[in-house]
């Protein structure tokens, strides 16, 4: 053999060689049996089996103590005839949890992404009780209190759209319910409003009311949602006006509505007609109803 | 959990003779798999009751409404045509909800639906982690990765199971394929899949919850409408999976299902113990 021969030869099993150790990492190691004397393994078993049976049956007292009642009443556990709210521990806390990470994750400059007009998507009305009768829309002011001037303020549709730029943006409205919709929405940026008329400086939260909204037979059901000021303030928060580049229809709030698409649609308050800002934060429709306050997506 | 090698000449107190038999086991199960394992059953169980709940909220297959029955849900036909047909269902209550009560939380419970889900799914995203730790602490990771060359085991495996029928019905002996390795190609893959499809659920839900804050996220799995429909079939999947899984663990006997709650069995092969290049 040459010595060009032999070194190939050598180069070529420390090839496979170090091919053998790195699939020898990946592969199985064999496996040692162990010796044990059979009433040691009895006593393993009985022990494992116990612990494991503790195990499901704390499992199942701690699951159980947070499904809803009327579960409990389908499945024939519940103790009969309680009432009242529901206080579940473990869920409340599951439910800060998620928002305290929903406010981790939020940015001021991060954009929720925008779309192109030929991705617009039909948006259905849905207002989750019945639609309010558009009589009030020619007499609608909006009332601005908590502001620093101490000044309450009362504005109506022609001054907001004089005094202030309107913004387009393309962008999907994401409903609690699951389903979403892509719309073209204008109006003025809420920071715009917020410059223009400045809450008192140890704000922090707005409340946001509409007076005319309805419950499903048609009376009158306040709805009011609370906003951080930190979200009010991007530059994607609107206080919309358009819908489609039309004046917004009753079935979607009109004259004014919020649009603050890093929310879920449920914090979307449609007919605005008042805003207070706070230092504390507010109530909030659907919180009181057992849904997140902060709604971040 | 503590082994002797045993010496010989050993006097027990009780006097008897100190060569008893022995019995030979192996390490199957990490404890930390062994926990994460038997855990995932209550929170995919809770994960899947209140993920139908929410989908009752808008369901992502929905039809135009049925002139008859109104229904735009092909749950709630389902439903209504398993009241129409069951004898003692003829006069259930609600038939368009059969489906959602008795495979979820129910209808009309978005709010404890959601909030019931995001515990199970932070508890499940844990649960996850200490399956890994397990994984990583007891080598089992080895066994679970999948080989270019298991593809011919899986037909095999798979062309058993196919057979599987004919064998018991025409009383001939199954010849189950040998494999050397702790488990066969076919089981490897399940396992794995079902790993990698816990992640996919986890991500997809990621997707789903924070479409504007993880937008990159949800453009992986093509926008919000398609992230809900991964997120659905991933759960398909899991159910698909557990039938068998238990069918096999039972007929496999009860060595197999101790194993992972005790970690160690007495069945192996002597394949499994010698030396052996991979």
């Amino acid at each position: 053999m040459s010595f060009k021969q032999i070194g190939a030869e050598e180069k070529s099993t420390r090839r496979s060689a170090l091919l053998k150790k790195f699939q020898g990492a990946f592969s199985e190691r064999p496996i040692e049996p162990i010796e044990v004397e059979p009433s040691i393994l009895r006593r393993w078993t009985r022990r494992d089996l116990l612990l494991f049976g503790a195990g499901t049956l704390a499992t199942l007292v701690v699951g159980g103590s947070q499904l809803p009642r009327n579960v409990l009443q389908r499945l024939g556990l519940d103790q009969g005839g309680t009432t009242g709210p529901e206080n579940k521990w473990l869920l409340n806390q599951a439910l800060r949890l998620d928002d305290d990470v929903s406010t981790a994750l939020y940015s001021q400059h991060h954009l929720v992404p925008t779309y192109t007009k030929s991705q617009i998507t039909p948006l259905k009305n849905n207002y989750n009780g019945a639609t309010p009768d558009p009589a009030y829309i020619p007499g609608w002011r909006l009332t601005l209190d908590g502001l620093s001037s101490g000044l309450t303020v009362s504005l109506d549709i022609e001054a907001l759209l004089a005094r202030h730029q309107l913004h387009d943006q393309i962008t999907r409205l994401v409903c609690v319910e699951g389903w979403s919709a892509i719309a073209w929405w204008s109006g003025l940026r809420f920071d715009d409003l917020l410059h223009a008329y400045p809450p008192v400086s140890q704000a922090k939260w707005a409340h946001i009311e509409s007076s005319v909204n309805l419950d499903a037979n048609g009376n009158p059901d306040p709805y009011f949602v609370s906003i951080d000021l930190l979200t009010a303030q991007h530059s994607q928060t609107l206080l919309a006006t358009h819908l489609n580049g039309k004046p917004l229809p009753v079935e979607h709030g009109a004259p004014l509505r919020l649009l603050v698409p890093m929310k879920l649609g449920l914090k979307n308050i449609k007919a605005i007609t008042r805003i207070t800002y706070t230092k504390d934060e507010p109530p909030d429709y659907w919180a009181k109803r057992g849904y997140s306050r902060y709604d971040g997506i | 959990m503590s082994s002797r090698r045993p010496t010989c000449g050993e006097t027990m107190t009780t006097g008897a003779r100190a060569l008893k038999p022995r019995a030979l086991v192996v390490r199957r199960h990490h404890l930390l798999v062994r926990i994460s394992h038997w855990l995932t059953i209550p929170l995919l169980l809770g994960l899947i009751l209140s993920g139908i709940s929410i989908y009752w909220a808008s369901p992502i297959y929905q039809h135009d409404p049925n002139p008859t029955t109104g229904s735009f849900d092909p749950f709630a036909d389902a439903g209504i045509w398993i009241c129409a047909h069951i004898p003692w269902l003829h006069h259930y209550a609600d038939p368009a909800n059969w489906v959602y009560n008795h495979g979820s939380l129910g209808p009309y419970m978005l709010a404890f639906a959601l909030r019931f889900h995001w515990l199970c799914a932070y508890l499940f995203m844990l649960n996850g982690l200490v399956y890994l730790a397990g994984l990583c602490s007891g080598g089992g990771w080895r066994s679970l990765l999948p080989r270019l060359s298991d593809a011919r085991g899986v037909l095999q495996m798979a062309r058993y199971y196919l057979g599987l029928p004919y064998v018991i019905l025409a009383r001939r002996q199954p010849i189950h394929p040998n494999f050397r390795t702790k488990y066969n190609p076919l089981q490897r893959l399940a396992y794995f899949a079902v790993a990698v499809a816990g992640f996919l659920a986890v991500a997809t839900g990621w997707a789903i919850h924070k479409p504007a804050q993880l937008s990159w996220l949800t453009g992986i799995f093509g926008g919000f409408d398609n992230a809900r429909v991964w997120h659905f079939w991933l759960m398909g999947f899991f159910l698909v999976f557990v039938i068998p899984h238990v069918v096999l663990v039972i007929a496999d006997g009860w060595d197999t299902l101790r194993s992972m709650i005790t970690g160690w069995s007495k069945k192996f092969k002597r394949s499994e113990v010698s030396d052996h290049e991979l």
